[in-house]
C-alpha cells in the first residue's frame, strides 16, 4: 500500500493526499479489527493450550464431554442435512408465494436469543405437552439427554445450514436440470445426477458451517439438559466452581477442537481451487 | 454461500435487534424519575443467591420505589456468585448466599471480613399438582413414592450450589433416620445426573413446566414458587441449628470438577449470611440496604414471602459495621 | 411434427399467448423475432421444461401439454452447450444416450473422439456446441429444439458446425425447431418460419414468403428489410402514360402506384388505396449505368451516397429523388461498374418485387 498515493497529472495534491490517508484509516481499522478477534483466541491458546492438551489424557471429564459434543452436532447435522436440503432446493428453485416469508421464519432462530430458543422447544416438546408427552411414552426424553442436545443444536443451526444450501443450489443454472429432464431423467434422477454433484462442495461447507456452530451452542443446551455435559457447557462449568485457573486449560483445548470445521472448510476451498 | 453474502444477508437484521434494544434501554434509563432532593440516587449492585431471588424482588422493588435507588441485582448459585468476585473481579455492594461457608472458605480475607447470617431454610421435596402420585405422597412415603420408576426427581449440582450437597446430606440422615440400609445411593439413583440443574432455580424451572415430578430443593423457594411440598422430619431437613451436631454426623464427598480430587463436605444447619465486600463501589448504599432488609418492617414482609427471617442476624468474622450492631442488638 | 394450439406459458418476465403453428413431421421450422419475444420460452415450453398453462403441444401425433421433459422424446441445445461440468465429453454424450453405439456414432460424426476423455471446461465454444448437439442427437430424439445453437460460434466453426447438423438431419429426418437471429440462414434450411414478437406468432409461412411479404413494416425491419418505406398507394389505369411493357391486361388489374416523399413506383397488389407501407429487398435492386430494356417497371437515377463492404456482397444506397434506396451487389459489379460514393446509377427493380403491408 503506498503511503502516499502516486498523483496523476493534473490531479489537485489534496485529493492524492487524501487518498493516502484513506487507505491508512481502511488499513489502520482492518487490524484492529482482526486483533480484536484474534487476541483473545490466542491469548487463551497460549495461556492454556499445553496445560489443557497434555492433561486431556487424565482429564475423562472433557475428552467424554468432547466426544459428546462432536457425536451430537453430528446427529443434529445429518438430521439438518436431511431436513434441510429438500427445503433449501424448493426456496432456490421454486418461486412460490409466500416464499421469502418462509425463508424468514427459517432464518428466526438465528435472531432469537439463545436461552429463549431453549425455552421454546422445552414449551413445545416438553413432557408436559401433548406432542412432548407422545416423545416421552415413545422413550424420548427432551431435557437431560442426547435427544435434548440434538433438538437444541438443530434448532439453532439448522437456519445457518439452509441458507447457505439455498445458495450453493442457487448458483447452479437450473437449465443444467432442464437438459437433463430432456435427455430422459426424471425430476428426482436430474436432481441426483446432476444437481446434487455441481452443489456437493457448497453442500459440504454448509453442513460444516452447521457443524461448527452446533458445537458452540451453549443457551439452547443448558435450558434442555445440563448433564450429560457438551463442550460449552463443561467450560463455563468449569469456570464457576474451579475458577479460572481450572478453567484454562479446558478453554484452550475446547478452543483448538472449534478450529477443525475452520480447517475443514479451509482444506475444501482449497480443494476447490485445484480443480478437484 | 460467500462468507460475504452471509454476513450481508445477517447484516440487517441484527442491526435491527441491536439498534431496538440499544434504544429500549436508553428509554427505560431515561424514563426513571430523577428524586426530588439534592442527594444522588443510590445505585446498589447487589449477587443473591438463586434461591432468594424471588421472594427478595418484591422487597428491593419495594425499597426502590420509595427510596429511588436504583437496585442492580445478579442472582445464581453461591459459588457462581462468589466466583464473580474471585476471578472476574466484579465487586457488588451487597452480597446474600445460601451458604454462610463459602465466605469463609472463598472470599474472606481478601474480599469480605465479615458476614452476618441472617434467615434459616429447610430441605423439603417440592412437587405440584401435575406431577405422579401427587396425591398419594406423604411425609410418611416419600422416599418410596420418588423411587418408584415412571416418578422423575430432580436436584441441583453440588459441586455449585449448596442445596446441591445439602440434597446429599439430607439423604444421608434420612438412611440413618429410617434406618433404611442403602436408602441413600437409592435416592441418588433415582434423581440422576440428567435431572441435575447448576441452581435452584433451574429445577424449579423444570419442575414448573412439568418436566420433572419431585425436587428436592429449599422451602422457600417450593413456596415462592407456589409449589406444594412434603415437610421433611427435623432430623434430616437441615432446619434446625440445635440438632447441629446430629446434622454434622453425615458426610458427604463432593467431587472436584476437572480432577478426580473429592471435597468432604458435613452437615450443617441451612443459613442464609450476607455481607459488604471491603471494595465495594458503593459500600454505603450498599450498608443503607442492608439496614433496610434487616428492618422490622422487611423482616415481616420476607417472612410474608416464605423467608424464614432469624430475629437477630448473627454476625462472623470481624469489623462488621454499625449497623448491624445495632440490628443485633448489642 | 409439431404441433400448437393456442398454447400460453409464462416463465418469469417472459409470456407466451395464443401461440399456434405447424411444423410438417421432418421438417425444420424457424423461429424469428426481436429479444424478448420469447423464443427461448417457447422452446422450453415445447420440451415441457416450462409448463403451458393453456392450449394443446403436440409431438409426432402425440398430445403431450401434460407429459413431462423426459417423456416427450425431445433433444435440445441451448445457446451456450450447458456440458454437465462434472462429466467427461463422453459420459456428457452418453447421458441420455439410446445406445452406447449411438452415442459413439455422434462422437465420431462430431468429430469429438479424440475430446472424448476430456473434462468439459478444456474444450473451446465451438468444441462444447459440438457436443451438446451429439449429446442431444445420440438419444435419436424425434423433435430437436434448437436455440441459436450457432450464434456463440466464430464464422467459420458456425459453418462447420451447421453443416454437420444438416447432414445428420437429411439422414435422420427428425422435426426441427430452430430459434435463429440469422434470416438468411432460416431461409437455407427452413420449411417453415415462425415470427414471434412479445409472446405473440404475428406471421407464419414459407420462409422466403415472410422474408418477402412480412406482414408488417416492423417485421419487415426486424427481418433485414433495408428499405421498407411510408407513404400511400392509388391503383392505377391503363391511361397513365408511362406504363411499359410485360403483361399488360394482367398487370394493370394489379397495377398500383405507390408515393413515397418525391419518389413514386410501381407495385402489385389488391390494395385499399390510402396510406401504407412498401417493402423491398435490397437483393432485389440492381444497379446499372444506363437504364435497361427490361421487364422492370421501376427504373431510376440517382447519386451513390454511400457504399458499405460486408462480405461478399456490398451494401450501396442511392439517393433518389430524396428517398434512399438500398441495393445488394455483389464486390465484384462495384468494381466492374466503378461505383463510388457521388457517382450517378440507375437503380433498377422489378414491380414484382415491392410487396405492400
Amino acid at each position: 500500500m503506498p503511503l502516499a498515493a502516486e498523483r496523476a497529472p493534473g490531479m489537485p495534491a489534496s485529493s492524492a493526499a487524501a487518498r493516502g490517508a484513506g487507505a491508512i484509516v481502511v488499513a489502520l481499522a482492518a487490524s484492529v479489527f482482526l486483533l480484536f478477534i484474534v487476541a483473545p483466541v490466542a491469548g487463551l491458546v497460549a495461556s492454556g493450550g499445553w496445560r489443557g492438551l497434555a492433561g486431556l489424557g487424565a482429564d475423562r471429564e472433557l475428552r467424554a464431554s468432547l466426544v459428546l459434543t462432536a457425536f451430537t452436532a453430528t446427529v443434529a447435522t445429518v438430521l439438518g442435512v436431511i431436513g434441510g436440503t429438500p427445503v433449501a432446493y424448493l426456496l432456490a428453485r421454486r418461486a412460490f408465494r409466500g416464499r421469502a416469508l418462509v425463508a424468514a421464519i427459517i432464518d428466526l432462530p438465528l435472531v432469537i436469543p439463545h436461552p429463549v430458543a431453549g425455552i421454546a422447544l422445552l414449551l413445545v416438546l416438553g413432557r408436559a405437552t401433548p406432542f412432548g408427552a407422545a416423545l416421552y411414552a415413545a422413550g424420548l426424553r427432551v431435557t437431560g439427554s442426547i435427544t435434548g442436545i440434538v433438538c437444541a443444536m438443530l434448532f439453532v443451526s439448522a437456519p445457518l445450514y439452509v441458507s447457505a444450501a439455498r445458495e450453493a443450489f442457487a448458483r447452479i443454472d437450473s437449465r443444467y436440470e432442464s437438459v437433463a429432464r430432456t435427455l430422459g431423467d426424471d425430476a428426482w434422477r436430474a436432481f441426483r445426477r446432476v444437481t446434487l454433484p455441481l452443489a456437493g462442495r457448497g453442500l459440504t461447507a454448509a453442513a460444516i458451517v452447521m457443524w461448527g456452530r452446533a458445537i458452540s451452542e451453549f443457551g439452547a443446551i443448558v435450558i434442555l439438559t445440563y448433564n450429560p455435559k457438551v463442550a460449552s457447557v463443561l467450560s463455563y462449568d468449569r469456570f464457576t466452581s474451579t475458577g479460572l485457573s481450572g478453567a484454562v486449560p479446558a478453554a484452550a483445548v475446547l478452543v483448538l477442537f472449534a478450529l477443525l470445521p475452520l480447517v475443514a472448510l479451509r482444506a475444501l476451498r482449497m480443494d476447490e481451487r485445484q480443480g478437484r | 454461500m460467500s462468507r460475504s453474502a452471509f454476513v450481508r444477508s445477517k447484516v440487517a437484521p441484527i442491526t435491527v435487534g441491536v439498534a431496538v434494544a440499544a434504544a429500549v434501554a436508553a428509554v427505560h434509563a431515561c424514563s426513571r424519575p430523577s428524586p426530588s432532593g439534592a442527594a444522588a440516587r443510590d445505585t446498589v449492585v447487589v449477587f443473591v443467591a438463586a434461591s432468594l431471588a424471588k421472594p427478595l424482588q418484591p422487597v428491593f422493588a419495594a425499597y426502590s420505589a420509595r427510596t429511588h435507588a436504583v437496585i442492580q441485582a445478579e442472582s445464581g448459585a453461591s459459588v457462581v456468585l462468589a466466583r464473580r468476585i474471585t476471578e472476574l473481579h466484579r465487586i457488588p455492594d451487597l452480597i446474600l448466599l445460601a451458604d454462610p461457608e463459602v465466605f469463609p472458605e472463598l472470599l474472606m480475607p481478601r474480599h469480605v471480613t465479615w458476614y452476618a447470617q441472617f434467615a434459616r431454610n429447610r430441605m423439603v421435596v417440592a412437587y405440584t399438582a401435575n406431577s405422579r402420585y401427587a396425591a398419594e405422597i406423604a411425609p410418611a412415603n416419600w422416599m418410596d413414592v420418588v423411587r418408584r420408576p415412571d416418578v422423575q426427581v430432580g436436584r441441583t449440582d453440588p459441586a455449585i450450589a449448596p442445596a446441591g450437597y445439602r440434597t446429599l446430606i439430607m439423604f444421608q440422615l434420612a438412611q440413618r433416620f429410617y434406618h433404611r440400609p442403602g436408602l441413600a445411593d437409592s435416592l441418588l439413583a433415582s434423581a440422576p445426573e440428567r435431572n441435575v440443574r447448576p441452581d435452584a432455580s433451574g429445577t424449579a424451572a423444570l419442575l414448573a413446566a412439568g418436566e420433572l415430578d419431585y425436587i428436592y430443593d429449599y422451602q422457600s423457594v417450593a413456596e415462592s414458587n407456589g409449589f406444594q411440598f412434603v415437610a421433611l422430619p427435623r432430623e434430616i431437613d437441615l432446619g434446625d441449628p440445635s440438632l447441629a451436631s446430629e446434622y454434622a454426623t453425615a458426610q458427604v464427598r463432593v467431587r472436584r470438577p476437572g480432577s478426580d480430587t473429592t471435597v468432604a463436605i458435613a452437615g450443617q444447619p441451612i443459613r442464609y449470611a450476607l455481607s459488604i465486600p471491603e471494595n465495594a463501589p458503593h459500600a454505603a448504599a450498599g450498608r443503607r440496604l442492608m439496614s433496610d432488609l434487616l428492618s422490622p418492617a422487611a423482616v415481616r414482609e420476607l417472612r410474608a414471602e416464605h423467608v424464614d427471617m432469624l430475629d437477630h442476624p448473627i454476625v462472623a468474622g470481624s469489623n462488621p459495621p454499625a449497623e448491624l450492631r445495632d440490628a443485633t442488638g448489642g | 411434427m409439431i404441433r400448437l394450439a393456442n398454447v400460453a406459458a409464462r416463465a418469469g418476465a417472459f409470456a407466451l399467448a395464443d401461440v399456434s403453428f405447424e411444423v410438417p413431421a421432418g421438417g425444420y421450422g424457424i423461429v424469428v423475432g426481436p429479444a424478448g419475444a420469447g423464443k427461448t420460452t417457447l422452446l422450453e415450453t415445447i420440451a415441457g421444461v416450462v409448463r403451458a398453462t393453456s392450449g394443446r403441444i403436440v409431438l409426432c401425433g402425440n398430445d403431450v401439454t401434460h407429459a413431462p421433459p423426459e417423456a416427450r422424446h425431445i433433444g435440445m441445445v441451448y445457446q451456450h452447450a450447458f456440458l454437465f461440468p462434472h462429466l467427461t465429453v463422453r459420459q456428457n454424450v452418453d447421458y441420455g444416450a439410446a445406445s452406447r453405439d449411438l452415442a459413439d456414432d455422434m462422437i465420431t460424426r462430431f468429430g469429438v473422439d479424440a475430446l472424448a476423455g476430456r473434462p468439459v471446461d478444456s474444450l473451446s465454444g465451438g468444441e462444447r456446441q459440438l457436443v451438446a448437439i451429439a449429446r442431444a442427437l445420440a438419444r435419436r430424439p424425434r423433435v430437436l429444439l434448437l436455440d441459436e445453437p450457432f450464434s456463440a460460434l466464430d464464422p467459420r466453426t458456425r459453418n462447420i458446425v451447421r453443416r454437420l447438423v444438416r447432414t445428420v438431419y437429411y439422414e435422420q429426418r427428425f422435426t426441427a425447431l430452430q430459434v435463429t437471429h440469422d434470416f438468411g440462414e432460416a431461409g437455407l434450411l427452413g420449411d417453415v418460419a415462425i415470427v414471434l414478437d412479445r409472446g405473440h406468432v404475428v406471421q407464419t409461412g414459407d420462409p422466403e414468403d415472410v422474408f418477402r411479404r412480412p406482414k408488417s413494416p416492423y417485421i419487415a425491419d426486424f427481418l433485414g428489410a433495408e428499405n421498407v418505406f411510408a407513404g400511400s398507394a392509388r391503383p392505377i389505369r391503363a391511361e397513365e402514360p408511362d406504363w411499359v411493357e410485360g403483361d399488360p391486361d394482367g398487370f394493370m388489374e394489379h397495377a398500383v402506384a405507390f408515393t413515397t416523399g418525391a419518389l413514386t413506383f410501381y407495385a402489385l397488389g389488391d390494395v385499399v388505396p390510402g396510406p401504407t407501407h412498401a417493402v423491398i429487398r435490397a437483393e432485389e435492386v440492381s444497379l446499372s449505368a444506363e437504364p435497361s430494356h427490361s421487364s422492370m417497371q421501376n427504373q431510376f437515377r440517382g447519386r451513390i451516397i454511400e457504399i458499405v463492404p460486408n462480405g461478399a456482397l456490398s451494401r450501396v444506397t442511392i439517393d433518389v429523388s430524396g428517398t434512399p434506396i438500398v441495393a445488394a451487389v455483389t464486390a465484384r459489379s462495384v468494381r466492374e461498374l466503378r461505383l463510388v460514393v457521388g457517382s450517378d446509377v440507375v437503380a433498377g427493380f422489378k414491380a414484382t418485387a415491392v410487396h405492400l403491408c
